[in-house]
């Protein structure tokens, strides 16, 4: 598969899944798992371009597919515009639930680049955060549609 | 953003520093903790609620290839020392504790007790491990409630207890009982019930034990809310001295009460690794911390009421039954700070208090976010049914119950000044963001039309720290600090805070570069290392006045030896010299700058005949004169009468937390207080079945909020008359999660008031409602 640009390989167990592969054997560890059924999202990664749980896939199914992760949506170890707009907002306190918020509005803004707050709240409700009641995390993305407007 | 003081930091929203790692995946929590030859450890745990256990079998587990131990409680008995929890060693447990090992041995207590333990080369051949293991149960009546273990029938959850009472019946009065319920016009009767919920951080518990190699020391990575609590408590269990434990923290996924460090599969696995001289890590699942972690909040009042016809509350009188579940530790603080804080902000002049604590088969009850929080929905509940039958309105009865602010300050009838707090101008101020007439008007037309909106408002104080008390040493103990100058100019800061969300690490560093008088930037914040920090731990909203007290006055005092070596250095006196923007200056002679970093260097040097570690100070801070913080809420909601929905339209909050050293860090936390107060009535259960069953297991039983659960959360900030000359900072974590559930079940009872609905209950998920419109519309 390709992670972040790169090939990687590996042989694993059938059981074996994306999320533990991702974070065990390429030590990606910025993909957090937080339940284990699906239900959470903080393990959301995107594959081929659609977001995906990767507690739920197995490595083998992501095989010869296109993965990105936390650690490849901005370059150069920096911030990328919605990373920036989250921090700028206070998006965030604890940070476990963050990568699966960023993968999962990352993947929303580039079919909804001008999304306002109930399409917002409606894409990210799937993802908990039981730090925030969510309100900087939804400015944080309306702030992040706004300057990419400018 | 808020921008208050442009000069200063302190005040002012500054972009968290903890930020940048967070939002690219670079933090480091506990599972991404990995060692050489690390072993993954999985728990084998109980199906029954209550059972004897006649025989564990772990022979073809062991036997399983990957599979390096697997140890029952009866292995674990012998590598450890009984003891209380350490939570109940730190807060006491009120009442006579009972005896039990780390694991099961003879009984298992609750669905989901730990029996025996997998070591196996990965996490997925641990658990193939687990369903190897071979147990026989012998089934016993479950205690499955409270009114079961008052019961002196019910089987014993602990032997050596002889009943399930933990903390037997006490009874305290405090003011003229039964003279304020001969006065009363009216005397009203209450039942209510506040149902168990719990904590569910998005990261659940975990820990990484590596023996030390010769050394005989421990080296322990966990996710804790206090470095040595749990170095002292994994000490106490494995028979060492807490010098001989080195415990790690990184990035704590949240918490909210939970996250000790050392609970009976964390000190499990602490054993295990130790025997087998071999790194273990253990991550809870999501299903066993739903499980097994630990719960909250199960509690029941009975309550009688005595006011005056106008509505003032002349006495209360409150018995309480608490659950507190298997292996008890909430037993004796809960109640006790319950009885505390039930005046709450007004003037009640006379409180009977009664409470009895009983264990039950089912999860312990943990500290949870304002673990006192059942005594402000009470005591909001109670007001707004009696401003009902009263015919007043809530805000009207709030407003004739407040106490007064007075020199000498108002005492509560349980003994505490309230001195500096704001409720009435709370109050007042919550009304008119909320503009009360305008939405009755709303109210009353949308009803017509067959809309059912309500309005709620209730009002707490929290102890955080407190006031403090004549005569006493302090109010919550003493918070030290370590500062250091070191020769590149960064001022670091040593905190046992363990920050797990709070942000400490940027509004540690705002307070320090205020008044250091360096860059934000230059200021470094150490947590998370039992070697390296002083004991400390983040929890009961202490951090504000206590950590940030102790940041300011360390602060000082550094500064004050800084300009003392400066002054010889520029050849000057200290009392003329200043530090601003990270450089010492003559006043009134900006080019005689010397950067910070050069006087510490300097002072390395040995120059002035002084070790190179002296520009560090030791600093404490007993607390200051402390303070309440505290706040009143407003909730307006939609019920849908068909559906049972509950829609929250608008939250307000008019907070006063003292001095906001970071506006946008207290309001994320009276946000995340509050959605987890609204998730608690709307969607939020720890239910077991009368068997004791668990029913809850998953992210499908126990329901979280989401962004469309959520509203916007609109805050006003008061400031209390400051008290300290120095620090007024107060805590802010909790308040949002004590005062929410009353204010939304408030709000619901005003939109179903044609229907005659009473609410006695803090669980309010749609069947619930329908049950209630229907049962009202029959009695009223």
């Amino acid at each position: 598969m390709t992670v972040n640009g790169v090939r990687r390989g590996g042989s694993v167990e059938p059981r074996r899944t994306l999320a533990d592969f991702l974070r065990d054997d390429l030590e990606l560890t910025g993909t957090h798992v937080g339940c284990e059924h699906g239900v959470c999202g903080s393990c959301t990664v995107i594959v081929d371009g659609r977001t995906v749980r990767s507690c739920l896939m197995l490595a083998v199914q992501a095989a010869g597919r296109e993965v990105t992760t936390i650690e490849g949506v901005a370059s150069g170890g920096g911030l990328g515009p919605l990373q920036q707009a989250l921090q700028d907002s206070h998006g965030f306190q604890c940070g476990f639930c963050t990568p699966g918020f960023v993968m999962q509005a990352t993947a929303f803004l580039r079919t909804h680049p001008d999304a306002r707050e109930p399409e917002v709240r409606e894409a990210l409700s799937g993802n908990i955060c039981r730090c925030t009641g969510y309100q900087g995390i939804i400015d944080g993305v309306l702030l992040a549609v706004q300057r990419s407007q400018h | 953003m808020t921008q208050i003081a442009a000069q200063r930091y302190t005040g002012t929203s500054v972009k968290r520093s903890e930020d940048p790692r967070i939002l690219t995946g670079s933090g480091r929590y506990i599972d991404d903790v990995k060692l050489p030859g690390m072993l993954h450890a999985a728990f084998v745990r109980s199906p029954l609620a209550h059972g004897r256990v006649l025989a564990v079998d772990v022979s073809a587990a062991r036997a399983l290839p990957g599979v390096v131990a697997v140890l029952t409680g009866a292995d674990l008995d012998t590598m450890t020392v009984r003891g209380p929890d350490p939570m109940v060693t730190f807060i006491g447990l009120g009442g006579s504790g009972p005896d039990y090992s780390l694991l099961a041995t003879d009984k298992v207590r609750f669905v989901g007790d730990p029996v025996a333990v997998v070591i196996a080369e990965s996490r997925y051949l641990a658990e193939d491990g687990c369903e190897l293991v071979e147990i026989d149960y012998a089934d016993l009546p479950a205690v499955a409630d409270a009114a079961s273990a008052l019961d002196p029938g019910s089987p014993p959850v602990f032997a050596d207890l002889g009943s399930n009472i933990i903390v037997p019946r006490r009874r305290t009065e405090l003011g003229d009982v039964p003279g304020a319920f001969a006065a009363a016009d009216r005397i009203a009767e209450f039942h209510l019930d506040v149902h168990r919920h719990q904590n569910v951080p998005m990261e659940g518990r975990g820990i990484v034990v590596s023996p030390g190699a010769g050394s005989g020391q421990l080296t322990v990575h966990v996710a804790t809310q206090g470095v040595h609590v749990a170095r002292n408590g994994i000490a106490a269990c494995l028979g060492l001295e807490p010098e001989q434990v080195r415990v790690l923290a990184g990035d704590i996924g949240g918490s909210f009460g939970l996250k000790m460090g050392a609970s009976r599969e964390e000190l499990a696995v602490a054993a295990a690794a130790r025997a087998l001289g071999r790194p273990v890590k253990w991550i809870e699942d999501r299903s066993e911390h739903l499980t097994a972690s630990g719960q909250a909040r199960e509690e029941s009042f009975d309550v009688r009421a005595a006011v005056s016809g106008d509505g003032d509350l002349l006495g209360l009188d409150v018995a309480m039954v608490i659950d507190t579940g298997a292996y008890p530790v909430a037993a004796g603080i809960v109640p006790a700070t319950i009885q505390m804080m039930l005046p709450g902000p007004y003037t009640l002049p006379a409180l009977g208090f009664e409470s009895t604590a009983v264990t039950t088969n089912k999860a312990s009850y943990i500290s949870y976010r304002g673990p006192w929080a059942s005594e402000t929905f009470v005591r909001e509940r109670v007001l707004d049914l009696l401003a009902r039958d009263l015919g007043l309105d809530p805000l009207e009865i709030r407003l004739r119950n407040v106490a007064p602010r007075t020199s000498p300050p108002f005492m509560m009838v349980t003994g505490r000044p309230l001195i500096g707090v704001t409720t009435r101008e709370s109050l007042e101020l919550v009304a008119r963001m909320a503009d009360f007439p305008a939405f009755r008007r709303r109210q009353a037309a949308e009803r017509a039309r067959g809309r059912y909106l309500g309005i709620g408002v209730a009002t707490f104080i929290e102890p955080a720290p407190g006031p403090r008390m004549p005569g006493a040493p302090s109010v919550m103990g003493t918070e030290s600090m370590r500062l250091r100058l070191a020769g590149d100019g960064v001022l670091t800061l040593f905190t046992g805070q363990m920050p797990h969300g709070q942000g400490h690490q940027t509004t540690l560093a705002q307070i320090a570069a205020d008044e250091f008088g360096v860059p934000f930037e230059q200021v470094r914040v150490v947590v998370g290392d039992s070697d390296l920090v002083p004991a400390a731990m983040t929890g009961g909203s202490r951090s504000a006045t206590m950590a940030g007290g102790v940041t300011l006055h360390g602060a000082r005092q550094l500064k004050a030896k800084v300009l003392d070596f400066a002054a010889l250095l520029m050849e000057a006196s200290a009392v003329d010299l200043h530090i601003a923007g990270g450089q010492v200056v003559v006043r009134g002679d900006p080019d005689s700058a010397v950067t910070v970093a050069e006087v510490a260097r300097r002072a390395a040097s040995g120059l002035f005949g002084a070790a190179a570690d002296e520009l560090e100070v030791e600093a404490s801070f007993d607390g200051g004169e402390s303070g309440w913080s505290g706040g009143s809420h407003c909730a307006i909601v939609e019920v849908g009468v068909e559906t049972g929905i509950v829609r929250v339209e608008r939250y307000m909050v008019a907070e006063d937390c003292g001095e906001l050293i970071n506006p946008a860090v207290v309001e994320g936390q009276i946000r995340g207080g509050v959605a987890q107060g609204i998730g608690a009535v709307l969607l939020e259960r720890s239910a077991y079945d009368q068997d004791g069953n668990y029913q809850s297991g998953t992210f499908m039983d126990y329901l979280l909020p989401t962004a469309c659960e959520i509203p916007r959360i609109e805050i006003e900030h008061l400031e209390t008359v400051p008290l300290d000359p120095d620090v007024n900072f107060r805590g802010v974590g909790e308040g949002g999660m004590i005062v929410a559930p009353p204010t939304v079940v408030n709000a619901i009872e005003d939109a179903l008031a044609p229907f005659g609905v009473r609410i006695y209950e803090q669980h309010l998920p749609p069947a619930r409602i329908l049950e209630l419109i229907a049962a009202g519309g029959e009695t009223g």
